[in-house]
């Protein structure tokens, strides 16, 4: 730690791993019900526990990606934050807007599409606490004045997030509407501005774990970036073809997200050369393992298995099916939940007191397990959806009658879902062992020269 | 490459595409109403949307392919169940279907007769909306196939048969009519003597037909066997079979629509082939 206000990172961090654990706890609920039956059905049913497994997600992601934030701009800026205090009020705003809402959901209280059910006074907070996080990092940055690359394409990733939140503040008579612009929040987050945040987190992680040239990395950002938008703008399209659009939007989804993988393509390699070039030249050999293995899991989940069901001819077939939730799973959590947890990884040996020396054992058996886990979950649910596509799609079998049949899957989903768990554990355990340290710690040597700034092109 | 090429490169690639993007979607919005029947959207449709919104159905069900994956999609569910049977299922929906048999069940959520109504009614809607030929075929919720004992009978797999061609015999393009129709009979009846689905076992059809216009009972306007099984098929509800899981008020669970989505010729056919039954 550098400055001193990049404290406040630690307690985004803490709290959103924390929801973390919570909606992992939702989520083994929720899959237990496929195996049913049920003997909460008339206490917590099935759509709430899921409804509150994927609200937390992004409300601890959202964190993830804002204390990250926090932790980046002032070393990136070489400035101590704007105010720290309005960092802490945002923190607790954002905290309270989430924690209410899932707690509304208990009662179902919650309105609106998959994904966007926040009711609206949530969805307006929601906006305050976002617009109070962009006027505190962009004063940071203006007082500063010193504004990076990196930084430049993370600001407006996360500008560009709060923008396209704006259309789930509306309400339409017309479900097929509502549907369309439901994916402009979703759609264009995940596989649009979000990929700034990640590669520009990327970019940071691998400028400070490598001896990579900054130049050289963010030239390959802006290519990265662009490659992105040429093919995710139009590629929102592969969430138009079966909701009553126009049918022109069946090959310009298929074409345009199919060209998505590429980016996610370009950030492996992006990885892979940055370490082949320059080498290592940091001793947080965790925090490598998780960036890796975040382009490398996005490139799987996202990448190959977006692909996977992409196309219209492919995607008639598995819409609405749990083929969608084996992508949905491999890619949120490769792309998302990796990059949030190497950023974490890599910034918790500076600014917490560890009641240990070295490379800490525990950390990388999180990291195993998780992708054990994780793998082995895309597996149960990719089985359970192929086979839910041939018999309930093709041989014509009922709804029900096929998800008897494919009950083996949920056990093993359930299994490795365990797996994963116990890695998660490992990981909120191997944080909150540490203390938080307040101060900047006076020996920043090894992290200064490990920095890679200085260093020419490997 | 320079990086100036490179800010360049990603900026003008993100421009085009979000100019080629919004174009479309002002185009797009010239058609929606055509495509989606908007001029159908009545306040009880739109009460309807609120109600499934209320309720949280997206969270266990698909509407559009969109939603939950722990119950069946209901993008087409108005089409293949009448309103009488839905509103009588979301009054109670473990009356028709037992949790010890599929492991799951939709739980009773209180709706009132009115939220039921616009649910139905906002149902009707989507069902009508232009998906594309999406699904490409019915998205049943039970076939009862994979109720014990059903699957191992011969003749009650769901497999599409050969193609019919002219000069088949009306009793097998009758079979083919059966299966697949839409929605399909075989979706509600077996034809293997027991197994009753959301309808009755049609084994034995004929015979009990004759039986049953002889008994008295009887309140359509049939003289014969064939003549019932055809009422039966274009006007359900001329007579009704008893049973809580049949009919709501009078009124038949059975689809009222192949009178109209059937041909007189396919009508003829069915007609022949269940009266093969005997
Ligand atoms: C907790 C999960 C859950 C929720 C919430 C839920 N459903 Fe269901 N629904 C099911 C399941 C499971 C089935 C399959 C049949 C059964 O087991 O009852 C089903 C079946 C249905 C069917 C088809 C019945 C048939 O026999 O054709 C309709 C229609 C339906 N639900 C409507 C709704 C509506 C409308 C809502 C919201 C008011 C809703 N459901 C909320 C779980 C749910
Ligand atoms: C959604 C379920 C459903 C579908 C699909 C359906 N039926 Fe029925 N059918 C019923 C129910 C319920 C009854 C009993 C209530 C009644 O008497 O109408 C019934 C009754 C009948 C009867 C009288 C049975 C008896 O024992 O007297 C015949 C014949 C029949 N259906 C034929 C057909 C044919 C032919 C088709 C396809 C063109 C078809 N049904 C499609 C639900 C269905
Ligand atoms: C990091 C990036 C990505 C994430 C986090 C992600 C996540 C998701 C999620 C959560 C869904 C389900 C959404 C819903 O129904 O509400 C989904 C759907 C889908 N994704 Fe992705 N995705 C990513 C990238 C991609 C890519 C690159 C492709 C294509 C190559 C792709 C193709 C699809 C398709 C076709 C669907 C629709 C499935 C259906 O409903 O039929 N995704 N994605
Ligand atoms: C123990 C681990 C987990 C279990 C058992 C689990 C289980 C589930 C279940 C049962 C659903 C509902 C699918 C449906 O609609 O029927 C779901 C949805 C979802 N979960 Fe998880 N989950 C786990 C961890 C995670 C993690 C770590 C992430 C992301 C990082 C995640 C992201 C999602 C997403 C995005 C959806 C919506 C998917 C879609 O609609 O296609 N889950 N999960
Ligand atoms: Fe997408």
């Amino acid at each position: 730690m550098r400055y001193q206000s990049q404290s406040v990172a630690y307690w985004y961090f803490a709290v959103a791993i924390v929801l973390f654990g919570l909606q992992i706890v939702f989520g083994l609920l929720s899959a237990a019900k496929y195996l049913g039956p049920d003997p909460l059905l008339d206490v917590l049913p099935f759509d709430v526990t899921k409804v509150i497994h994927t609200n937390l997600l992004i409300v601890w992601v959202l964190l993830g990606f804002m204390g990250a934030t926090y932790w980046l701009v002032p070393e990136e800026s070489r400035t101590e934050l704007h105010s720290v205090k309005l960092a802490y009020v945002q923190l607790v705003l954002f905290t309270v807007t989430g924690v209410t809402a899932v707690i509304g959901y208990l009662f179902r209280y919650g309105t609106g599409n998959k994904l966007l059910e926040q009711p609206l006074p949530h969805k307006l907070a929601i906006v305050a606490t976002m617009l109070i996080f962009l006027y505190n990092v962009g004063m940071t940055i203006r007082k500063a004045g010193r504004f990076t690359v990196t930084e430049g394409v993370l600001v407006l990733g996360l500008a560009a997030s709060a923008v396209l939140y704006l259309p789930a503040l509306f309400e339409f008579e017309n479900y097929t509407i509502s549907i369309f612009y439901r994916w402009w929040t979703i759609h264009l987050w995940v596989e649009g501005v979000w990929m700034m945040i990640m590669g520009s987190f990327l970019a940071y992680l691998l400028i400070r774990l490598s001896g990579v040239d900054r130049e050289v990395m963010e030239k390959w950002l802006y290519v990265i970036v662009g490659l992105v938008f040429i093919a995710g703008i139009l590629g929102t399209a592969h969430h138009y073809y079966w909701v009553g659009v126009p049918s022109y939007w069946l090959p310009i989804g298929g074409f345009f997200s199919a060209l998505e993988p590429v980016a996610l393509v370009g950030m492996a390699a992006y990885a892979y050369f940055a370490l082949r070039r320059a080498g290592l030249s940091h001793p947080n050999k965790l925090a490598l393992h998780w960036t890796i293995g975040s382009t490398v899991f996005a490139l799987f989940g996202a990448g190959l298995l977006g692909l996977s069901h992409t196309w219209p001819a492919v995607n008639r077939w598995t819409h609405g099916t749990l083929v969608t939730a084996m992508h949905g799973h491999s890619a949120f959590y490769g792309a998302y939940a990796m990059i949030v947890l190497a950023m974490i990884t890599y910034a918790l040996p500076t600014m917490t007191r560890s009641p240990h020396e070295g490379e800490s054992y525990l950390g990388y058996a999180a990291f195993w397990l998780q992708i054990a886990g994780m793998f082995g979950m895309t597996l149960s649910f990719a089985t359970a959806g192929v086979a839910q596509v041939y018999l309930e799609r093709i041989v014509g079998l009922g709804y029900l009658d096929t998800q008897l049949k494919i009950q083996v899957h949920f056990l093993m989903l359930i299994l490795t879902a365990s797996i994963f768990a116990i890695g998660v554990g490992l990981f909120i355990y191997d944080f909150f062992r540490r203390v938080p340290l307040t101060e900047v710690a006076a020996d920043e040597a090894v992290e200064l020269s490990a920095s890679g700034e200085a260093q020419p092109a490997g | 490459m320079t990086t100036r090429q490179a800010r360049m490169f990603a900026i003008a690639s993100t421009a085009i595409a979000a100019l080629v993007f919004l174009i479309l979607t002002v185009h797009s919005h010239t058609r929606f109403p055509a495509l989606t029947n908007a001029e159908a959207i009545t306040p009880a449709v739109v009460a309807g949307k609120d109600v499934w919104h209320r309720y949280n159905c997206i969270n266990c069900h698909t509407l559009f392919g969109e939603g939950a994956y722990y119950a069946p999609d209901l993008t087409k569910i108005a089409q293949l169940r009448g309103d009488a049977y839905l509103t009588a299922y979301m009054r109670d929906p473990g009356q028709f279907y037992d949790e010890r048999v599929h492991r799951r069940l939709m739980p009773k959520q209180n709706l009132s007769d009115q939220e039921i109504a616009d649910l139905i009614a906002f149902l009707s809607w989507a069902s009508n909306v232009d998906t594309q030929g999406w699904p490409p075929r019915p998205i049943l919720v039970a076939t009862g196939l994979a109720a014990p004992g059903a699957a191992e009978q011969p003749g009650v797999t769901a497999v599409p048969t050969r193609p019919v061609s002219p000069e088949d015999d009306p009793i097998a393009a009758g079979e083919n009519v059966f299966k697949n129709a839409t929605p399909a009979c075989l979706a509600c009846h077996s034809t293997t003597p027991g197994v009753n689905l959301a309808g009755p076992s049609l084994a034995g059809i004929a015979s009990r037909a004759e039986e049953l216009i002889a008994s008295g009972e009887y309140t359509g306007e049939a003289e014969d066997a064939a003549g019932y099984i055809r009422e039966s098929i274009v006007a359900p509800s001329a007579h009704i079979i008893p049973g809580a899981m049949y009919s709501a008020g009078g009124m038949s669970f059975m689809p009222a629509t192949y009178a109209e989505s059937l041909s007189d010729e396919e009508i003829d056919q069915l007609v022949a082939y269940l009266m093969s039954f005997r």
